[in-house]
């Protein structure tokens, strides 16, 4: 038996490393390069444990119970791995312009580095660590760390941006840490204590015996702290802002990670919540409610909406309330919850990636002036179009087996409500974001913006998750299943 | 002990109306500083089961950084803006001291309902700490100077501090630790950020970050 769990360290120190080296970068353009190499290199490292846990089932275990992989966190790593390559090796192309110009000079880029790779770190120290007020830590860190990635550019609106996130997630987040000590007060009654009171496995075993109140109260201020940072409604205002401002590649790991990583940390509390209170449903109707809140709120948005990149901003707030719901409504509906995790980052991430390539290009942001895109750059064009098409659920994509089988769990578990407003909220959804989009796509525009010459490597990055997402909906490799299986599980709790 | 604790915790009360009724930001700066050092206090004031080092390393490390510390940085994001008071705050003085009050009753109130489990010797330090996180989040959102914000998220977690004293038998080292150089960056980060927003917009009133809507 190899010791696969060693590597989980390792794979923390990694990214630290990394970005203690992007600081001594010499040029932006190869500072930008190590992003791309090494991102891609700690992802192929994490692909080893993630590969074990999925394939295997058992969890990895590391120092005393601190460290610990299991199928609900490694599904998470693998999204994460993929959706932080995607954006790192794009970089080099999207900034090139930049660098060219001279706009971003070297200590600009490398603070980019330096941050890229912390956050890419606190994210793993999230999904790694069994221990609460770490997982805590992690995701302060990854607010602090990612927020000057939004204001490479410094603008008055970025620095907004920036401002409205710091401000809003920090103290978001300080309400998860409320929420994380009351839990840990709830094993009073219990035999668990000192250390063992915050680790997640130490909670679950004894589950039956913590002070309900407190498990309660615990969950509601975890529920409105990391919502606020997963963009839940009605704590989502930072996120457009934040989303659209922006440079893409740092666009797309918010939408594609960051909001999954913090959704993470309340799915991680559900089965606690759930076996505490008898499993009565009492933790999963919240997430049901708050869901549907935000999915419902995404597409009052996305009808009025005309800049592009806060579209999918408000398309992001949408999907996480998707996973949410479908995490509440348990069983299939958690199995889909994380089949549409997938799905909804692999789309968003080639979506945010097109769109920056055409906005540089176009020089605006709005979709009324966007137009022409697929004659003008054919690559970037499908890019979004696909993207956006795979994102309000059109058929062959694997989102709409996804939503769809969110809806048969809501029919399935007798909600009527839910499936009704569910069902309202994707018809919103997919006429809003159609409204630009086809004009967007082929009404014709003279002169035709010019865009830099596509690299074989950028028609690979959009071309292969696209397939990915088009390919899933069709036929499920039984890996993914049985990935998707497991999660669900720990999810469900012990069933 | 329990006396010191209990004048720790009234006077932590009074520094919360202080800050709810001044306007002078080297003021609130000045207030803020001092609760973050009684704040760091309370573990030392009852520690009547034994004195660890544990305990003294984090009563230190929490005195430095929120009294001395955070102060600094703060006072460095200012010195550069021509601005030393909070400009038409969204909610008036007179307002929020009410609102103070209000936070300090439904605190005692919420206390009575929900039956923490104690390890301080005193009756009032959880609705304390609660208040304290009420005024916090009231600070955050009803002043429109940046720094004003920031104090406020301090005074939250001063109050989450003192709440986990009070119910939680021991939080790890590590994560303590954890706790406050995240709390250490998140300072530091805004200041740089306030700073930066001073560098672009000249002032600090948040409220013309305002642009970005719908």
């Amino acid at each position: 038996m190899i010791p696969f769990a060693l590597l989980l360290p390792l794979l923390v120190g990694l990214p630290v490393l990394l970005s203690l080296a992007s600081l001594a970068g010499r040029s932006p353009a190869a500072i930008l390069r190590l992003c791309a190499v090494g991102t891609v290199a700690v992802s192929l490292l994490a692909a080893v444990p993630v590969a074990v846990v999925l394939a295997g089932g058992e969890p990895l275990v590391m120092l005393g119970d601190w460290i610990r992989l299991d199928a609900l966190s490694a599904l998470h790593m693998m999204v994460l791995c993929i959706v932080y390559s995607l954006g790192a090796l794009h970089s080099p192309g999207y900034f090139a312009d930049e660098v060219r110009k001279n706009t971003l000079d070297t200590a600009a880029a490398r603070r980019y580095g330096g941050l890229w790779f912390g956050s890419l770190s606190a994210m793993l120290v999230v999904l790694l660590s069994n221990n609460m007020g770490v997982m805590w830590v992690g995701i302060e860190a990854t607010t602090l760390l990612t927020a000057f990635l939004i204001c490479v550019h410094v603008t008055p609106g970025s620095l907004e941006a920036m401002w409205k996130y710091l401000l809003m997630c920090s103290v978001g987040v300080a309400m998860a840490f409320t929420g994380t000590l009351l839990l840990s007060a709830s094993t009073g009654p219990t035999a668990v204590h000192g250390n063992e009171s915050l680790l997640w496995t130490s909670l679950m075993a004894s589950a039956g015996g913590l002070n309900v109140t407190l498990v309660k109260a615990g969950f509601i201020f975890m529920v409105i702290g990391y919502g606020t940072k997963a963009g839940l409604a009605p704590m989502h205002n930072w996120l457009p802002d934040a989303h659209s401002q922006a440079p893409a590649p740092v666009s797309a790991i918010f939408s594609g990670f960051l909001l999954n990583a913090s959704l993470y940390c309340i799915l991680r509390t559900l089965p606690i919540v759930e076996a505490a209170t008898g499993g009565q449903g009492w933790g999963r109707e919240i997430l049901i409610a708050a869901g549907l809140l935000s999915i419902l709120t995404a597409a009052a948005f996305i009808v009025v909406q005309r800049d592009l990149k806060r579209l999918l901003a408000y398309s992001s707030l949408e999907h996480m309330g998707i996973i949410a719901l479908g995490a509440g409504l348990g069983g299939a509906g958690a199995f889909a919850a994380m089949f549409h995790m997938l799905s909804h980052s692999l789309g968003k991430s080639t979506a945010f990636l097109s769109a920056g390539r055409i906005i540089k290009a176009y020089g605006t942001n709005d979709m009324r002036r966007l137009t022409g895109t697929l004659a003008a750059s054919p690559l970037w064009g499908a890019g979004l179009l696909s993207g956006i098409l795979g994102l309000v659920g059109t058929a062959p994509f694997a989102i709409f087996f996804s939503e769809f089988m969110i809806l048969r769990a809501a029919v399935d578990s007798g909600e009527w409500v839910t499936a009704v407003l569910f069902l309202l909220g994707m018809c919103i959804v997919f006429a809003g974001a159609l409204r630009f989009l086809l004009p967007m796509v082929w009404k014709p525009r003279d002169p035709k913006p010019v865009f830099p010459k596509a690299t074989v490597l950028e028609h690979f990055i959009v071309i292969l998750p696209l397939s990915a997402l088009l390919l899933l909906g069709v036929l499920m490799p039984g890996f993914l299943t049985k990935a998707f299986a497991s999660a669900a599980a720990v999810l469900g709790g012990a069933q | 002990m329990t006396a010191y604790l209990d004048i720790i915790l009234v006077a932590l009360i009074l520094s919360d109306f202080i800050l709810l009724g001044s306007g002078r930001l080297g003021n609130c700066i000045r207030i803020a500083a001092w609760q973050g050092i009684m704040v760091g206090l309370l573990p030392i004031a009852t520690a009547d089961a034994g004195f660890s080092f544990r305990i003294a390393a984090l009563g230190i490390a929490v005195v430095v950084l929120k009294g001395f510390v955070f102060p600094r940085l703060l006072n460095r994001a200012i010195r550069e803006s021509a601005s030393s008071r909070e400009v038409k705050p969204f909610v008036g003085y007179t307002t929020s001291l009410l609102a103070g009050v209000l936070a300090l009753s439904a605190s005692f109130w919420l206390d009575g309902r929900l039956s923490f489990p104690l390890h301080l010797e005193s009756a009032i330090v959880v609705p304390v700490s609660l208040s304290m996180m009420f005024t916090g989040l009231f600070l955050v959102v009803a002043r429109r100077t940046a720094v004003n914000q920031v104090i406020g998220y301090l005074v939250l977690e001063n109050g989450i501090y003192a709440l986990s004293l009070a119910i939680v038998r021991d939080v790890p080292f590590l994560v303590e630790l954890g706790v406050l150089m995240d709390m250490f960056v998140a300072v530091f980060v805004m200041g740089i950020a306030i700073y930066r927003i001073n560098m672009e917009f000249d002032h600090m009133d948040s409220n013309r970050l305002a642009k970005l809507r719908g």
